[in-house]
């Protein structure tokens, strides 16, 4: 296995970070997704090249550090569904037994809450952004 | 069949089945604009991501169910997960890592050139707003104004050499200069090879040659520290010699006469930059490579700049949405300033070109978006060129690729360090289908020497200064407007060489 692989994202990004420049990534990717189905790689193929066309990053700098501020004027439910999954690492089926809701719910509440979240966004940075530290 | 929402979850979560997979692709075909949102959706899971090593220490809900650890195997056992994590994560991750305060930016300066006035040096050329950190300043010839940061104003007359030692505090081994040093800047110190001035709040003219060295107080009181005498303070009216032995003079003003006429000479220089711009610019718009040239000296309150160039008929005049109109780089000089998120001037470039130089005189107040426009097409279709300034202060020459060929990005090393704002630098970018290179130059010196991808044909088309406009953007366009300010701008359709490019920036 090679070193990154060992890597735990959650816990210790940097060294991943510091290592890995955007095309060490795209080659790794490729590599992965070689072994994957092809229907995989067609999608993830197709996907690779619909982020390629927005050429770059978007404003993240400015727009973490709003994320914050969004994610505390979510409901109350939506933001245990956040915690559980992004920062618990629960995976969906097990969330939807433990609120007992159906998976395929639970799945979409996971997208309606990032829209509310981007949305969220985009209100905030055009009202100015974020103080800077 | 799942809809698109849960087909966008199982991706992001690596559950997909090879059957999901083939209904999201399908879907993806069959409606554009969901691309658009997918990867919206996917920021959105990689900034959650990357918020966690934030947060997730601030949680203290016990968990109740048993974790599942979140390792990198796992993210790059399914591909959905490495294309999401290794396209956005990075850069999100790393963006994460800059919220810390510790990454602030620092200065060393200690002093700024404000004017000057037919400057030629010996060290390396610097010119009016370039802020100054410690180091020796070589004067040729000319009058060069320095403030120091804690408020003290010196004028030096070269032939002269000054070395800055702090922000109050500087050495004259040689040379005239005169200082005012305003109460807030009382402590000044200028050293010399032969004693030390000392200001308490005045103005001073010092004479430091070879042979002699002498001090003349023309207001307040000085301080004359020399290692073999007692201390001489020196009051207004008077003067000293001090080179081998101390001999007391009455102050001179007349001696110091060339460096009170700063203004005067500085708005005579400024006059004659000016007029020699004006005849150079009837030379440069009969090039025959020209296609667009904008001099921005439009009648005020104009809403559109002339195309200027000779060949550009087939350019129209660019149209002014919302920038305004402000001084240049010398009085009498017209620029526009860009500060909005509106503030644009469009054209349109039709055709293809298989060459191209673009120049431009601009005064960057800031980078505060991740791109700051120069000259952009509009959208990013095939072959469209996007010169900007990324947040991180490196030129960029962006070109579009064709199908499925991928663009390419040709970037300096980081050039606009916060030093360099509010002041007019001059930019150029080559594409050299030749030699196969992009090149950038600032104020005429070569930046970076790029191979290109791709050297085939450019496509212009509707383009605009100072801004971007996408019309694909379905839920809103990326904010890319420049902050501030341009003064001329040029388009050739061949490559200008080394001493076309270094000219342009005189």
């Amino acid at each position: 296995m090679k070193k990154e692989d060992k890597w735990d994202l959650s816990t210790d990004a940097r060294p991943l970070l510091a290592t890995m420049t955007r095309h060490i990534a795209m080659r790794q990717w490729r590599e992965r997704t070689r072994q994957q189905p092809v229907v995989v790689q067609k999608l993830a193929d197709h996907i690779r090249l619909l982020a390629e066309e927005r050429e770059a990053p978007p404003r993240y700098e400015d727009e973490i550090g709003v994320l914050r501020a969004c994610l505390q004027k979510l409901p109350e439910k939506s933001r245990d569904l956040v915690e559980l999954y992004y920062y618990e690492d629960i995976a969906t089926p097990q969330i939807a037994d433990q609120i007992n809701m159906k998976k395929d719910t639970v799945c979409r509440a996971l997208s309606r809450v990032r829209e509310k979240l981007r949305e969220c966004i985009e209100r905030s940075m055009n009202q100015g952004g974020a103080a800077h530290v | 069949m799942s809809d698109a929402d849960t087909l966008t979850q199982h991706y992001l979560e690596g559950t997909l089945s090879d059957a999901e997979a083939e209904q999201l692709h399908d879907l993806l075909k069959a409606q554009p604009e969901l691309g658009e949102r997918l990867i919206q959706q996917f920021e959105m899971d990689a900034m959650l991501r990357a918020t966690k090593p934030l947060v997730a220490n601030n949680i203290v809900r016990p968990a109740l169910l048993p974790k599942r650890r979140f390792t990198f195997t796992t993210v790059t056992s399914v591909a959905a997960m490495a294309a999401c994590i290794t396209l956005l994560g990075t850069w999100v991750m790393n963006a994460a890592l800059k919220l810390r305060p510790e990454t602030e930016e620092t200065t060393a300066s200690v002093a700024v050139l404000t004017r000057g006035v037919n400057l030629e040096w010996e060290s390396a050329a610097i010119t009016p707003g370039t802020p100054l950190s410690p180091g020796w300043l070589k004067l040729k010839s000319g009058i060069a104004q320095i403030e120091f940061y804690q408020g003290a104003r010196v004028l030096i007359e070269g032939p002269a050499e000054l070395q800055l030692v702090s922000s109050s505090e500087a050495t004259c081994t040689r040379g005239k200069l005169s200082a005012q040093v305003p109460p807030q800047a009382k402590g000044f110190r200028i050293n010399t090879p032969k004693g030390t001035i000392v200001d308490l709040g005045t103005e001073f003219g010092l004479d430091v040659s070879a042979a002699n060295a002498e001090v003349h107080v023309f207001k307040g009181e000085v301080e004359l520290h020399q290692p073999a005498a007692t201390m001489k303070s020196l009051k207004e009216g008077q003067a000293m010699a001090f080179a081998d032995k101390q001999a007391s003079m009455t102050a001179n003003a007349s001696s110091f006469a060339s460096l009170n006429d700063l203004d005067a000479r500085s708005a005579m220089s400024q006059r004659v930059h000016f007029e020699k711009w004006l005849t150079s610019s009837s030379k440069l718009n009969a090039d025959a490579g020209l296609r667009l040239r904008f001099d921005f000296q439009d009648d005020e309150g104009s809403r559109s700049l002339l195309n200027h160039a000779a060949n550009g008929g087939e350019i129209a005049d660019g149209s002014i949405v919302g920038a305004s109109w402000t001084t240049g780089r010398w009085p009498g000089k017209r620029a526009l300033e860009f500060r909005n998120v509106s503030d644009r001037v469009r054209l349109n470039v039709p055709g293809e070109t298989t060459a191209l130089t673009m120049a431009v005189w601009v005064r960057v107040n800031g980078l505060d978006r991740t791109f700051n426009s120069l000259f952009m097409s509009e959208g990013w279709g095939e072959r469209r060129v996007h010169w900007q300034i990324t947040h991180a202060g490196k030129v960029r020459l962006g070109i579009a690729g064709v199908g499925s060929t991928r663009h390419g990005d040709y970037d300096t090393a980081e050039f606009f360090t916060p030093e360099r704002f509010g002041r007019w630098t001059h930019l150029a970018v080559v594409f050299d289908p030749v030699a196969k290179e992009a090149r950038h130059y600032a104020n005429g010196g070569l930046l970076a020497r790029l191979s290109l991808k791709d050297s085939s044909p450019l496509k212009i088309g509707t383009a605009e200064l100072g801004n971007w406009s996408d019309p694909r953007g379905k839920g809103g366009v990326a904010i890319r407007h420049l902050s501030g300010a341009m003064d001329e701008f040029a388009l050739w359709d061949r490559v200008l060489n080394d001493e076309e490019i270094a000219a342009l920036a005189k």
